[in-house]
């Protein structure tokens, strides 16, 4: 299985469907089919940036392991 | 007999060009210890540079104190190059001081001058080894001290910017003397953690501070290091090895966050403009395609089809009338022009074409006849004939030739009995 795209790359490829549609370019039939590839991209980025948790800071230990790191 | 006395001007004059004129007093490389020193408000120091047994005074002027690296103070060890020479005013001598170093740090300076040199040479430097940072990274890797301003400002910049980063801290020592093999080893260690890219720094302070940042084993693991390295070292000013090393060089362990991780809001504005752009321009396109439906729709064929017909119709009829109007002024030009022939008076009267030329040859005949010679015979002239020719020398003739006489209405056959010449 491919691996996901990162969200740099969806972000790009999301430029360039922008860049085609507004171009005129390209055919109705396709000019569907890739807003709502786009649209789907648009999602996928929202929800990464306004859905996940905010992260907590991690430090490698002595053993190598991670452990919660909170600076004072 | 005052004369043998100098002025003051005279003698100091004097003494000053001959401080000028030494080749040794020109550049002098001199190291001591600063006292007495006072930072005048036009920007100019004065200060004293002395060892156990000796002091000289000395002056830096504000266009080369500007250029100093550290903030000289009473006590300071110094090593100063500059020219010696006289002050008229006071008559004492002084040093011009062009550069000034901390002494000790002098060293350290020119071992991170060789360094950088033999490293650029190497090529450790160049632009082709640089790796691209990512703009959106999923996880930072940090390597500098868990305590202190440094890490303080990348965690607290990163959770403003770009909370759902995850941070990982490689805890190090980043001054003394075990601080440069504890550098490498988290730089090392750093590669197995997936990370998109890694900080490596510390907060400001002295140049000895900084200086594990200075060891050529810690620009190598920068240089062999995989993940893309952003070097945040002190403050703006503090350059080190780690700097040109490394694939980007932040003036700070802020800024270093600021380059290591996008702002958010940044990005949410980034797509919301991207999904109001990819609207428009689908809409656009419907619109447009809609348009040319109706244009097609409303077209003047689809709308009127026996119009069309009935256009093409009558361009028939116009042109059947052209080609019969074409035809019958053509015939009748033909026509015409037969008739004008027709009517030809030469045509119509074909002997005026001869009686012309009868009266001419009526003219010849009669011309003709004037030069007939046999018209002339007939006035009573003849042609006497030898051998079919005519006579027309006596020579020709002798006694006893038979001659032919042509005469108008006849001939005779004679012949000669005598012959006479005139």
């Amino acid at each position: 299985m491919a691996k996901e795209k990162t969200f740099e790359e969806k972000l790009k490829e999301l430029e360039t469907i922008v860049n085609e549609l507004e171009s005129g370019e390209i055919d109705l039939d396709s000019s569907i089919e890739k807003y709502t590839s786009a649209m789907k991209l648009v999602k996928e980025c929202d929800e990464k940036l306004k859905n996940v948790e905010e992260q907590v800071n991690k430090i490698v230990t002595e053993n190598g392991s991670l452990e919660d790191f909170e600076v004072e | 007999m005052n004369n043998k006395y100098l002025s003051v001007s005279a003698i100091t004059r004097y003494l000053k060009a001959k401080f000028d004129s030494d080749d040794n007093l020109r550049v002098v490389f001199l190291k001591g210890e600063i006292s007495n020193i006072k930072y005048h408000t036009t920007g100019h120091i004065y200060f004293s540079i002395k060892d156990e047994t000796s002091k000289i005074n000395a002056i830096m002027f504000a266009s080369n104190a500007k250029k100093l690296l550290f903030k000289p103070v009473d006590g300071s060890k110094v090593l100063v190059t500059g020219r010696i020479s006289v002050y008229e005013a006071t008559g004492g001598y002084q040093i011009y001081v062009d550069e000034m170093l901390e002494d000790g740090i002098g060293n350290l300076y020119i071992a991170f001058e060789k360094l950088k040199q033999d490293l650029a040479k190497e090529g450790l430097f160049d632009q082709k080894y640089k790796k691209q940072i990512p703009k959106i990274p999923n996880r930072v890797g940090v390597v500098t001290a868990s305590t202190g301003a440094a890490i303080k400002d990348i965690l607290s910049t990163i959770k403003r910017r770009y909370p759902i980063c995850e941070v990982i801290l490689f805890p190090s020592l980043v001054q003394g003397e075990n601080a440069k093999d504890d550098i490498v080893k988290n730089i090392k260690l750093a590669e197995n953690y997936n990370l998109d890219v890694l900080i490596v720094g510390r907060g400001g302070g002295s140049i000895e501070d900084l200086w594990p940042f200075n060891e050529e084993i810690v620009a190598r693991a920068i240089f062999d290091c995989t993940i893309p390295v952003i070097s945040a070292v002190g403050h703006e000013i503090d350059f080190t090895i780690a700097d040109y090393v490394s694939d980007m060089r932040a003036p700070t362990p802020t800024g270093a966050a600021e380059m290591a991780v996008p702002n958010i809001s940044d990005l949410i504005n980034t797509i919301n403009n991207l999904k109001i752009r990819l609207n428009e321009g689908i809409n656009k396109k419907i619109n447009y395609q809609k348009l040319y439906l109706d244009s097609i729709k409303n077209s003047y064929a689809i709308k009127n089809p026996l119009i069309m017909y009935e256009n093409k119709k009558q361009k028939l009829d116009i042109l059947i009338d052209n080609l019969n109007k074409v035809l019958l002024k053509k015939y009748d030009k033909a026509k015409h022009k037969f008739e004008i022939l027709k009517s030809n008076y030469i045509l119509n009267n074909p002997n005026l074409l001869y009686k012309d030329k009868i009266v001419k040859l009526d003219t010849l005949i009669e011309k003709l006849e004037l030069i007939n010679p046999l018209g002339v015979l007939k006035r009573g002239y003849s042609l006497t004939y030898i051998d079919n020719k005519v006579v027309k020398d006596v020579k020709e003739i002798k006694e006893g030739s038979n001659l032919l006489i042509k005469l108008h209405n006849g001939q005779i056959n004679t012949t000669v009995v005598d012959v006479k010449e005139n």
